[in-house]
């Protein structure tokens, strides 16, 4: 290749790729600095609170720095030509939400063997790892496991179901790990292969009066039941509800079908109604939500407590590290997002959802850039599980909607939750670096008929589908 | 490493730091944006731009979020119910909640009941007049929350809604400038503080209650109940410790007491509306319903006993002498012979057995009881003979027997007893129909003239009302008196009730004497 002004787009050589991924290098180290500033903040206000400062509390930094030389060595040693605006705006987030752990105290450091110490270095390691084997076209493979997907998925909730335990009106894993979180990964694989392998019958909705095409759906809706049966009987709403948007977008996606949301719109109303009437869970958190001075010591005490604390931020917040968000319960988990504007204020929330949006928005640029089905479906489940996670749970904090108890995707406390997020991410990146290079693909093609389907569908999809993609997200 | 840090040092620091934090973010958001060109995916096919449009509503969507997120975190002051459960829960002590400046609490000419000062750094509410208004103002405190007019005017005295231009602009001052003084706006009651000064300090250092208040349009003059507690030091104590002397108790609106002769008032005005007419002979032995009952007496019986003379009775009388001499032999009678259903109908009608609410907000109530009626068994007409004489197990509250003194004075009608200036008057209902009334009225006139309370018969004001000395099982008897005045044209309605007061013609008839006296000094009554 001969040098040029402009970065090679497609780099072979090691000193291509160092010169290409120069955004990222200077995007990470901002990050660093970033967070660096953040860690001096929480750092200055425990030692004038008269905690003592000993070096050991510069070790969380040291972790993310690390992990950032790493992370971004390591893809350049692969000659990874991904994207890498993603991967910034997710290393200033994952960075933030140690910051946010770091601050809340979950993170114990002077304790070695302490688990949550080696999340943040284990997920960064899962998503290179994720990302390097499923690279150029790699991921196509995902899809012959479609019924593997299923099946896993299935058997994650059964097993939880049968092997956990109860604690808050939820089910846990041993350790309160939560493994049906990785369903976040394994529905939408098995979604998207679906999906990807019947797109022309699931668009087909007849002439005349327009109608679902019931047959093809039947096994999708068989596993769908089973799978909320086992959800709401381990009372996951939210987990259901983000998993369910993400059908629904996924099948319009596909399918470029209005008719999916509408279907699924009147579907959700008569489930939603039919979901209350069952669970007194639901409905305490509906009355919290509705009317929550009507038990302002009971019911909605944690989400008053945490607008309390958002409240007393203000605008720009007391200081990372000088607020009280104690007094809000479990904080460092679903309620993170309150501490950050109880500490950094309004204009801290604003940069945060904007720094979501910017991953979204990156997010839909590679699906959009994608010709492969296959690979578009899957970048687009996972982004919209991420965005309706996102969603859900800002909006159960500023109460917006009722509480759904799900986590802030990268920053509140929960490791299940943070090595999904990685997984996701691992994905998309694997995505973004496009299919095989030119002299194998004529070889790769034959192996996925998912992406020789795809360039046939897509015009139709692109054009009008867009509009309502996000519409049912709240 | 524990060297020690300047306060005054850190905060400094930490300031830039909080600066420094956020234009780092800024900056590297900056950056993010502006390298999105240059690190496009050309290996890649074009982008076509298929999810503008998601994307455009997924920014809605977090937009009106973080829309609806300022409407808590930055303008919350404007939800008072959050204001006070933050007041109340929050021990945040930043939290600018604690930090409002509150409006003050006035009477009707401006004098101030309750202000706001800055007291080390947080707001701290002040009455200036301790003890003597909280039974209306209440207090308002961190720790304990918020009662009396204090919690039910809350979302007034913290601000209330931004109504104008300039409430929005201050407002964006505050929220920028993270000025924590949030100003509130006063609230101006009815009552008249001098009034109640001296209402404080005739009852001395007895129990009891003070209730005045305008017959036309229920505004309250007078709401003292004593003893009371000093809402500047309200501490866990005064809700522990069990009190005989109950400070937190309203008596006026609260308390409930046996009404004595005062109650017959409601069994004339019951006598009048059935056509009672005619006379009942009253003997000195008294009256019983049945042999082997304990005999209902008259008071000059017992007094002339004590003195070793006889007492020969009243004879046969009407009701306006008996009502101005205030015999028990009569009323007894009266009551028996108008039996259950009357008497009953017409405590229903005279809203006995309810709260009546003055005031309502979402954070609480100003009520008060009016009295407790238990239901009798038809057969008893002992218990029946009881109630008539205001004794037996009917208990009423002072401001409910204000109520009963103004809906004769108004001809009739009880007004809503009111508290704020603001506030409108409202009917509450008709007592008794406006001739009883008038006939009533005059027969309080003749208490005063030549009944039992000749001893407050002033040439000044022409005052009418009604003697009460309530039997009860704690002691000494309670002594009452309601009344109003002047007569022909009435423009305050007076109870006076002291515990164990003694007789009421001695006791609380000159409290109210003295009371109307100085109401007509100051102009209200004119």
């Amino acid at each position: 290749m001969n040098a040029t002004p402009k970065p090679p787009s497609r780099p072979s050589t090691l000193g291509d790729t160092w010169a290409l991924r120069w955004p990222e290098r200077h995007l990470l180290l901002l990050c660093a600095l970033t967070i660096g500033l953040g860690f001096m903040m929480v750092l200055g206000s425990g030692y004038a609170g008269g905690r003592p400062v000993s070096p050991l509390d510069l070790l969380p930094f040291g972790i993310y720095g690390g992990c950032l030389a790493v992370m971004h060595l390591t893809l350049v040693a692969a000659r990874f030509h991904g994207d890498q605006i993603l991967l910034s705006s997710l290393a200033f987030l994952a960075g933030f939400g140690l910051l946010a752990q770091y601050r809340m105290g979950t993170l114990d450091f002077s304790d070695p063997t302490n688990p949550g110490l080696y999340l943040f270095p284990g997920g960064i390691a899962v998503m290179l790892a994720v990302c390097i084997a499923l690279v150029r076209g790699r991921y196509e493979r995902l899809t012959a496991g479609l019924w593997v997907w299923a099946a896993l998925s299935l058997l994650l909730v059964a097993a939880l179901l049968a092997l956990g335990q109860r604690y808050r009106g939820g089910v846990y894993g041993v350790g309160l790990i939560t493994p049906t979180e990785l369903l976040k990964v394994t529905v939408v694989l098995f979604l998207a292969s679906f999906i990807d392998r019947h797109a022309k019958p699931l668009a087909n909705w007849g002439k005349g009066f327009p109608r679902p095409p019931v047959l093809t759906l039947l096994p999708l809706l068989a596993f769908w039941g089973l799978l909320a049966g086992m959800l709401l009987l381990q009372r996951d709403l939210g987990m259901f509800v983000i998993l369910s948007v993400t059908l629904l977008v996924m099948l319009f996606v596909g399918t470029g079908r209005l008719g999916y949301l509408v279907l699924g719109g009147l579907a959700a109303t008569v489930a939603g109604y039919l979901v209350l009437g069952i669970f007194s869970h639901g409905q305490r958190r509906i009355q919290a939500w509705l009317a929550p001075f009507d038990d302002p010591t009971g019911n909605s005490w944690q989400i008053l407590q945490g607008l309390s604390g958002m409240y007393s931020g203000g605008l720009w917040g007391e200081g990372f590290g000088a607020g009280n968000p104690e007094y809000t319960p479990i904080a460092q988990s679903d309620f993170i997002y309150s501490v950050i504007g109880e500490e950094l204020g309004f204009v801290g929330c604003t940069l945060l959802v904007l720094f979501f949006l910017i991953f979204f928005s990156r997010g839909l640029g590679i699906a959009d850039q994608t010709r492969s089905g296959f690979g578009r479906l899957l970048c687009i489940g996972l982004i919209s599980v991420l965005a309706t996670q996102t969603f859900l749970n800002l909006g159960g904090v500023t109460k917006l909607i009722p509480l759904t108890g799900i986590t802030l995707p990268f920053i509140s406390h929960g490791g299940s939750s943070l090595i999904t997020g990685f997984i996701s991410l691992g994905l998309i990146l694997a995505i973004s670096e496009g299919p095989a290079r030119t002299q194998r693909r004529g070889s790769r093609a034959s192996k996925s008929t998912g992406s020789k389907r795809a360039p046939v569908k897509q015009p139709r999809a692109a054009g009008k589908k867009s509009r309502a993609r996000k519409t049912d997200d709240h | 490493m524990t060297l020690p840090l300047d306060p005054s040092l850190w905060s400094a620091v930490r300031l830039v730091l909080h600066v420094a934090f956020f234009l780092a973010i800024f900056f590297l958001l900056k950056e993010l944006v502006a390298l999105r060109e240059f690190a496009q995916l050309r290996h890649l096919p074009k982008p076509k731009g298929a999810f503008r449009i998601p994307f455009i509503l997924l920014c809605l969507l977090f937009g009106g979020l973080l829309i609806y997120q300022a409407t808590w975190q930055l303008t919350g002051v404007y939800r008072p119910e959050f204001i006070s459960f933050m007041q109340l829960h929050d021990r945040r002590t930043f939290n600018p909640a604690h930090w409002i400046q509150r409006g003050r609490i006035l009477d009707r000419k401006g004098v101030v009941l309750a202000y706001t000062r800055e007291e080390q750094g947080r707001a701290e509410r002040v009455y200036p007049d301790g003890p003597l208004f909280a039974p209306v103002v209440g207090y308002s405190q961190p720790r304990f929350g918020a009662t009396g007019m204090e919690a039910v005017a809350s979302a007034h005295l913290n601000g209330g809604e931004p109504t104008s231009l300039n409430d929005w602009r201050e407002l964006g001052r505050q929220i920028v400038a993270r000025d924590k003084r949030p100003k509130g706006k006063d609230l101006v009651l009815t009552l008249d503080a001098d009034l109640q000064r001296l209402a404080a300090e005739r009852l001395g250092g007895h129990r009891g209650a003070v209730v005045l208040l305008s017959p036309r349009d229920g505004a309250v003059r007078v709401l003292a109940s004593l003893p009371s507690y000093d809402p500047n030091t309200v501490d866990s104590g005064l809700f522990l410790n069990p009190n005989a002397s109950a400070p937190l108790l309203n008596r006026a609106t609260q308390g409930l007491y046996p009404p004595g002769s005062t109650f017959k008032i409601a069994v004339a005005s019951l006598a009048i509306e059935r056509g009672f007419e005619g006379t009942l002979d009253c003997p000195a032995n008294g009256f019983t319903t049945r042999a082997g009952y304990r005999r209902i007496r008259d008071h000059e019986y017992y007094t002339a006993r004590e003195h070793g003379e006889v007492w020969r009775g009243y004879g046969r009388i009407d009701l306006s002498k008996a009502f101005a001499k205030s015999s028990n032999v009569f009323f007894a009678q009266l009551g028996v012979l108008e039996g259950h259903d009357a008497f009953y109908a017409m405590a229903d009608k005279m809203l006995l057995n309810r709260s009546i609410v003055l005031h309502e907000s979402p954070y609480g109530n100003f009520s008060l009881r009016t009295g407790e009626l238990p239901p009798l068994p038809d057969s008893d007409n002992y218990g029946l003979a009881q109630l008539s004489i205001g004794q037996g197990r009917l208990l009423v509250t002072p401001a409910y027997m204000a109520m009963l003194a103004a809906s004769v004075a108004n001809r009739g009608v009880a007004m809503r007893p009111r508290l704020t200036e603001a506030s409108p008057s409202e009917p509450l209902g008709r007592f008794m129909s406006t001739a009883t009334a008038d006939q009533l009225a005059a027969m309080m006139r003749r208490v005063v003239t030549e009944g039992t309370a000749r001893s407050i018969n002033d040439p000044r004001l022409t005052i009418a009302g009604k003697t009460g000395t309530a039997q009860n099982a704690h002691g000494d008897p309670h002594s009452w008196f309601v009344g109003f005045a002047p007569a022909d044209r009435p423009m305050l309605a007076v109870a006076v009730l002291v515990e164990q007061g003694g007789y009421g013609s001695a006791v609380a008839a000159p409290i109210a004497h003295d009371l109307l006296i100085r109401a007509q000094e100051i102009g209200l009554i004119h």
